[in-house]
């Protein structure tokens, strides 16, 4: 045979997929023929290249994507072009750092002082004014509360729990995400503060139901201590039913189970 | 797979520790660029999130993901194209002299891979080290088998041309390191 027709066979070769035959025909031929059979050498050499290893950072980032995908928002970082044009926005308020900026602004926050002052004064406030931006001041806290727990920091994310406490009625979205980060925020603590922080507002019903939801599904008995003591804690009817159910999960911590038991008690 | 398209994402993590160490060994063989390839496989797990219903029972996973895998690097090119084309010179031009035959071999096997086209390299890793089959290669790039199979040989003949003209680079210089170690010292008993 000549190296043209091997020239068709050697890739089956190379992928042991040849027949018998064709196999044996390749074979004989790679005896006589050095151009050949350097490349079926080269082939068997390419193993020797080691295998690229990804970095340990890696999962934690695909976790951190996924987290940050199923919150609603891709990875994304900003484009440079979007880095300049903020940079460029906030260092057109450079001259307020000078003097006669200085000066200026001191002179302008002194106005809207006192007109601030002689408006609130006059015994008919506009209430409704102020009430408006008592809405926004709220939205606003929301809008932070939000963004903040979909950091990938932990202690940012905590930080983000504890300004949801400043509320006095959860909005929807947070108590979304709230009940979101209770089930799924990687962090123990984080977790923690959440039940924490929905534990306050039991009066909304579906807290409730969100809380008792997320107990089968919590792995660390520290949260699931804590949720337990919460259920006891507001009696729901259906409180003994989650805590039976609690108690049949196979491998469940003995303490855990321990301060089901004692609850199941209680409730009773 | 299936389970990932029907919403389960925590699915997903099962086929990021199956897929990520080989996608990133797939991309790191072929950029030489381990911060890109962490980015590609990143890129490649959120656009699974993102396109998973356009996934269909029934087509070979494996198949699939390259695809994936394929495009985004084609996008990333495209938006940011190479500041630097890939020089050869720019890799080790000489091994250390005490370095084991198998990591020369490996060194100058990479050195050579690296000069190929980035087609020809393509082609090369799917077939030797990602392990696909011809078929499934030949569907990925939109081509004939039989044309898989003759790029895979050309890939071949210019990679055995490029390891050659390394390893013949690698020895006459390293003959001349020898020589020059057996150079008596300048000066001194040749003064006049």
């Amino acid at each position: 045979m000549q190296c043209e027709q091997i020239a068709e066979l050697l890739p089956d070769y190379l992928q042991e997929s040849l027949s018998g035959e064709q196999r044996q025909q390749v074979a004989t031929h790679l005896t006589t023929c050095a151009q050949c059979s350097e490349e079926v050498a080269l082939w068997q050499k390419l193993s020797l290249l080691p295998v690229e290893q990804p970095g340990p950072e890696s999962r934690a980032r695909f976790e951190a994507m996924l987290h940050a995908y199923q919150a609603g928002r891709s990875e994304q970082s900003p484009s440079r072009f979007e880095e300049r044009k903020r940079a460029s926005f906030w260092s057109s308020f450079n001259w307020f750092r000078s003097p006669l900026g200085a000066v200026a602004w001191s002179v302008a926050l002194l106005a809207i002082g006192g007109f601030i002052g002689t408006r609130f004064n006059r015994p008919n406030a506009d209430t409704s004014e102020l009430a408006s931006v008592h809405r926004e001041l709220a939205s606003m806290r929301q809008l932070v509360v939000l963004s903040m727990l979909q950091q990938q920091s932990a202690g940012e994310r905590l930080q983000g729990v504890s300004w949801s406490r400043r509320e006095e009625q959860l909005d929807p979205q947070v108590l979304a995400a709230l009940l979101h980060t209770l089930r799924y925020d990687g962090s123990v603590d984080v977790r923690l503060a959440a039940l924490d922080a929905l534990g306050r507002h039991g009066r909304q019903p579906q807290i409730h139901q969100g809380i008792a939801d997320s107990l089968q599904e919590q792995q660390s008995p520290l949260v699931q201590v804590a949720l337990i003591d919460q259920l006891l804690e507001w009696r729901d009817p259906d409180a003994t039913q989650r805590l039976q159910n609690l108690r049949q999960i196979p491998n469940l911590n003995p303490t855990v189970r321990q301060r089901a038991d004692w609850a199941i008690s209680k409730l009773n | 797979m299936l389970q990932v398209r029907d919403g389960a994402g925590e699915q997903l993590g099962v086929l990021f520790d199956r897929y990520q160490a080989p996608l990133f060994n797939f991309y790191a063989k072929l950029t030489g660029d381990r911060t890109l390839s962490q980015d590609l496989v990143q890129e490649v797990f959120l656009r699974i999130l993102k396109y998973r219903q356009s996934y269909s029972p029934g087509t070979p996973f494996r198949a699939w993901i390259y695809q994936i895998a394929r495009n985004a690097r084609i996008d990333h090119f495209r938006k940011t194209p190479r500041q630097v084309p890939f020089d050869p010179d720019m890799l080790p031009p000489v091994l250390p002299k005490d370095s084991a035959q198998a990591g020369q071999e490996s060194a100058l096997l990479h050195c050579a891979l690296m000069q190929l086209p980035e087609e020809k390299r393509e082609i090369l890793l799917l077939s030797r080290f990602q392990e696909l089959k011809y078929e499934e290669i030949a569907r990925l790039l939109g081509c004939e088998v039989a044309t898989v199979k003759s790029r895979i040989h050309r890939a071949m003949l210019q990679l055995r041309e490029a390891y050659h003209q390394l390893e013949q680079g690698t020895a006459a210089k390293r003959a001349k390191t020898a020589a020059a170690d057996y150079l008596p010292p300048q000066g001194g008993s040749h003064a006049v």
